[in-house]
């Protein structure tokens, strides 16, 4: 578990991403159409759907990865669709931290550098970045791991260090676009328990997956996106 | 083999980009391969080709007229052995006034040949302005080399001969042979008191001295002893010429080489590098069902279509320029018109570059093709990728700690991830500095020669004087050359002043006229750059150009008797060597020039004070003199243009070749690494950032080129230039060796880098530009 919450949590219930009759076109197909969305500080939203249901857009959209072809998105206050590439770029450093389903680390760099990577492209120092990372891969349970490279290290292990390159910079907004799909059940429940505590500690989270166990553990609401549209939504009601 | 084709098409359809880059690299290294092997082969023999293509005499004999009537000497073209002949010729010498030298000759003494038409079977002569002489009271002058085509007929219209003999210029002709200085009807030959009569032959056995010897003992057998009065072999006039020419080999010798490797390395590069990026594709190819033998043929035709389209029009390319350059080089340094014209690029060339280009292309494949078809499917897969291998782990982590931006610790790891490609990309990276340190060092060499030779350094303006026998010249000066010499001292801003005639004498024990330059006036404050010795310091004293030192086997202190003015034998004493192009340099003015005359200067040379304006000096020596033509002592004459053209055409294509490594490198890397950087993007690098990465990567191997290239380059500039020197049967003043400094070693030590920069800068700005989210989506 995280030793430390992120500092750059807005008040709960300030809206953190709001979209605006978003759509996405790939060519002459159409990934999201007229989706609008709020998700509010200290929410964790789950976004479920079928394969090619415009998940991973919509996910794309929220992290400024990618722009919309008419809407808007707004995250954080941040209108995406007024940011240059640059602007982008340190959107995504300061705002937001990513998790991917394959981890996406650098396969060059050992655990730790990995994490503290990210600080350090934001001008924080090498030692104080290190300092930091140390700190996180210690509250993730991996600190004996952050000399290892990635090659070396378990798929579980991998989704850590990517879970904590994501909260190095104490981002708003923690996006996770099917954290568990390629982890085994083991390490796959440690990565869910990992997402939760982090929730629990007042983390905005939104994640894509179509893991119904994994939306109703984590998320307090969840997004039915169909066929590019956003089919529905409710509200997750755990006793804990 | 439809499978092979259609997989080879959709493969190269994919890889547009690098494609592109390969036929780019093929094409650009066969052009140059086409350019240095036809220099080389051309500037190694020209003389042959051009010799035999004009019928040139083998063997150029004098006769004496008195001893031998020229109807033996024709009889002697039946000997056995001569293959084919021309003459007899009635031949007359005659001296043109001091007054009344030519745009191109020298006033002083030229040989006359009377002959009756110039399409002989044997010197073959082009009359290349106006007509031949076919009567009596015309002449036709020899053309200088160096400047075939132009209408030259007003140039010079009259020729005295002694007795009052006005001869008209008719025309301006070229021989091979250098069979005289102009031609008459062989009756005005006679006229003008021919003694000797000259035969020309081609002999069936004619390749050296020694053959040519026992030709002529044949020839001459049949006639009175001493009637032979001297011959001129086609030996000693080829090396003569080859003189030119031979400036060209050490350097063209040591670009070529540089141009080969370079081509050999980067094609090596490019066409490894494009296999090894396609090891996944190669899996793929595998795990669908493609036998190892298709899986090699693939890429073996991948490589090979673009290599052989940019063969061929690389060859086209390199034909154009290397014909342009060929004839460039022999009319700038030999300044041979017949020569230039017909040179090109030797045939042989074309076939060697087109097969040999496609075969080092296949060649260069094949290896990598071979290995991948060894792998199994799953690992080709997964060597698609960069390794982590060797030390590249652990500098990456000690960079992670260093101080540095973090792009840049990242970008300065990424060479230690793919040892073989950087060790090709470095190499390509040194040739290209080598070569830019080269052609710098040679190009600043050439100018210091040529500031040496023009004596830039101590000589601000040039005042040259009308020519009255030349009508299309302005008139000549109405002042003595004391006046002038009065005149233009007295002119504000003048330091010192000193006037040139170039004459042409006889130097005992030599057949050859000696071209010298006599000076007088404030001579002593000039500072020529010497080989060695001194610089003439009065009457009895010359100093030698380096190839006539060579040539005359003089040495300092050595004693040459030469003609006066008078035609008296004088002796004087060699005190120097320089590289004025002059034979013999001397002030003894009135020795050699003469004291009746008053107007002999054909121009003066100025010093000017510091500080004053050369511009209004030479204003100012218009108004003295209407004869007077002064122009500011710069600028680079058309030999040292014509090296430092080639240099820069050479230099340029191999620098252009390294960028086009150092791009494809830095493609291939990009590429390897796109995953890389779409998550350095996810996570929030800016495209400044990834761009900084990237061209740090390769600006790190820029600065390992250039740390050796730029000592390589300067090696090499030591060991070509007094190979040059050597070529041309010279020495070199130090001053051309000792061209470096640090301004002029800015240039080629930044080259490295720039050539870095300049070959990442595109596809580090076209990575930093890739949507994140798609190469994630597609990784």
């Amino acid at each position: 578990m995280p030793s430390r919450v992120p500092s750059r949590v807005p008040a709960d219930g300030e809206v953190v991403v709001r979209l605006t009759d978003v759509r996405k076109d790939f060519g002459d197909c159409t990934a999201l159409d007229g989706v609008s969305l709020e998700i509010r500080a200290g929410e964790a939203v789950a976004v479920m759907g079928p394969s090619g249901s415009g998940k991973s857009t919509l996910l794309n959209l929220v992290s400024g990865l990618d722009r919309p072809s008419a809407g808007s998105v707004v995250v954080g206050g941040e209108d995406l669709g007024a940011l240059g590439e640059k602007g982008l770029a340190l959107f995504r450093r300061h705002r937001v931290g990513m998790v991917f389903q394959f981890f996406h680390l650098l396969d060059d760099l050992p655990a730790l550098d990995n994490v503290a990577l990210v600080g350090q492209l934001d001008g924080l120092g090498a030692r104080a970045a290190r300092q930091r990372a140390t700190e996180l891969l210690e509250g993730l349970g991996i600190a004996d791991r952050g000399d290892v490279h990635p090659a070396s290290l378990s798929g579980g292990e991998r989704q850590r260090v990517a879970v904590a390159r994501a909260l190095m910079n104490r981002p708003a907004l923690l996006l996770a676009d099917e954290p568990t799909g390629a982890l085994d059940t083991r390490s796959g429940e440690a990565v869910v328990e990992l997402l939760t505590d982090l929730h629990a500690l007042g983390q905005t989270l939104v994640l894509v997956t179509h893991d119904a166990r994994l939306a109703e553990r984590c998320a307090s609401r969840v997004v039915e996106v169909v066929d590019g549209r956003i089919a529905g939504a409710r509200a997750v009601r755990r006793d804990r | 083999m439809r499978a092979v084709w259609t997989a080879s098409r959709a493969a190269v359809a994919r890889r547009r980009l690098q494609t592109f880059v390969l036929a780019a690299v093929v094409l650009v290294c066969s052009a140059t391969a086409v350019v240095t092997l036809g220099l080389m082969a051309a500037v190694s023999g020209p003389f042959d080709r051009v010799y035999n293509a004009a019928n040139g005499a083998h063997v150029m004999a004098e006769f004496d007229s008195s001893k031998a009537t020229a109807a033996r000497i024709a009889r002697t073209a039946r000997a056995s052995g001569v293959e084919a002949s021309a003459g007899p010729y009635p031949v007359a010498v005659l001296r043109r006034p001091t007054d009344q030298g030519g745009p191109f000759g020298l006033p002083g003494v030229f040989t006359v040949v009377g002959r009756d038409r110039p399409d002989t079977a044997v010197d073959t002569m082009k009359v290349f302005s106006g007509r031949w002489a076919t009567h009596p009271g015309e002449i036709v002058l020899d053309m200088p080399q160096g400047f075939g085509g132009a209408r030259l007929i007003d140039q010079e219209t009259h020729v005295l001969a002694p007795g009052g003999v006005d001869l008209k210029v008719v025309g301006y002709a070229t021989s091979v042979s250098d069979s005289a200085g102009g031609w008459v009807t062989p009756a005005q030959a006679r006229d003008l008191g021919a003694a000797s009569t000259q035969m020309m032959y081609r002999f069936r056995d004619a390749g050296s001295q020694a053959a040519l010897t026992a030709d002529m003992a044949v020839v001459t057998a049949g006639l009175p002893s001493g009637s032979l009065t001297g011959t001129g072999s086609y030996l000693t006039l080829k090396e003569h010429l080859a003189t030119g020419p031979n400036t060209y080999v050490p350097f063209l010798t040591g670009f070529g080489l540089l141009g080969l490797i370079a081509a050999v390395l980067i094609v090596g590069s490019v066409v490894s590098g494009a296999v090894v990026a396609g090891y996944r594709h190669i899996g793929v190819l595998k795990a669908l069902g493609f036998t190892p033998d298709q899986v090699t043929a693939v890429y073996l035709v991948m490589v090979t279509v673009p290599a052989v389209i940019g063969c061929a029009v690389g060859a086209a390319v390199g034909s154009v320029l290397g014909t342009h350059l060929v004839r460039g080089a022999f009319w700038g340094i030999s300044g041979n018109a017949l020569v230039a014209g017909k040179a090109s690029v030797p045939a042989w060339v074309y076939p060697v570059v087109l097969i040999g280009m496609p075969v080092l292309v296949v060649l260069s494949a094949l290896l990598p093709a071979v290995k991948a078809r060894r792998l199994p499917a799953a690992r080709a897969i997964s060597a698609g990728g960069v390794q982590q291998t060797g030390r590249a782990p652990a500098v990456q982590r000690r960079l992670g700690g260093s101080r540095l931006p973090r792009p840049v610790s990242l970008g300065l790891g990424w060479p230690f991830a793919r040892p073989g490609r950087t060790a090709l990309t470095l190499s390509t990276i040194v040739l290209g500095v080598t070569t830019a340190t080269l052609a710098i060092g040679l190009a600043a060499s050439v100018l210091t020669f040529d500031r040496t030779q023009e004596q830039q350094d101590s000589v601000q303006v040039t005042v040259a004087v009308g020519n009255p026998a030349a009508p299309s010249h302005p008139a000549g000066p109405v002042h003595t050359d004391e006046q002038l010499l009065a005149g233009l001292r007295a002119l504000p801003g003048a330091a010192h002043v000193s006037a040139d005639a170039p004459l042409q004498t006889r130097m005992a024990g030599s057949a050859d006229a000696v071209r010298m330059d006599v000076r007088t006036g404030d001579t002593t404050a000039l500072h020529p750059d010497l080989v060695r010795g001194r610089w003439v310091s009065g009457p009895g004293e010359v100093v030698a150009d380096s190839t006539f030192w060579h040539q005359q086997g003089l040495s300092l202190g050595r004693r040459v008797v030469l003609r006066d003015a008078a035609g008296r034998q004088v002796v004087e004493t060699v005190v120097g060597e320089q590289t004025d192009g002059w034979d013999l340099t001397s002030t003894d003015w009135n020795r050699f020039v003469g004291l009746n005359s008053t107007r002999r200067a054909t121009e003066f040379s100025v010093g000017l004070a510091k500080g004053a304006d050369a511009h209004a000096y030479a204003a100012a020596a218009r108004r003295l003199d209407p004869g007077l033509r002064p122009s500011l002592n710069t600028g680079v004459g058309p030999i040292e243009q014509a090296v430092i053209s080639v240099i820069s055409t050479l230099a340029l294509l191999l620098v252009g070749v390294s960028a086009l490594g150092v791009f494809n490198a830095v493609v291939l890397s990009t590429r390897e690494r796109r995953k890389d950087i779409g998550v350095l993007k996810a996570v929030g690098m800016t495209p400044r950032q990834v761009v900084a990465m990237v061209v740090t990567a390769t600006a790190a191997l820029g600065v390992a080129g250039g740390a050796v290239g730029v000592p390589a380059g300067m090696l090499a500039h030591r060991i070509v230039l007094p190979l040059i020197g050597h070529g041309t049967g010279r020495d070199l003043p130090a001053s051309m060796l000792h061209v470096w400094d640090a301004p002029l070693l800015v240039l080629p030590a930044l080259s490295g880098v720039a050539l870095a920069v300049l070959g990442a800068l595109l596809p580090s700005v076209r990575a930093s530009r890739a949507s994140a989210a798609e190469v994630l989506r597609t990784e």
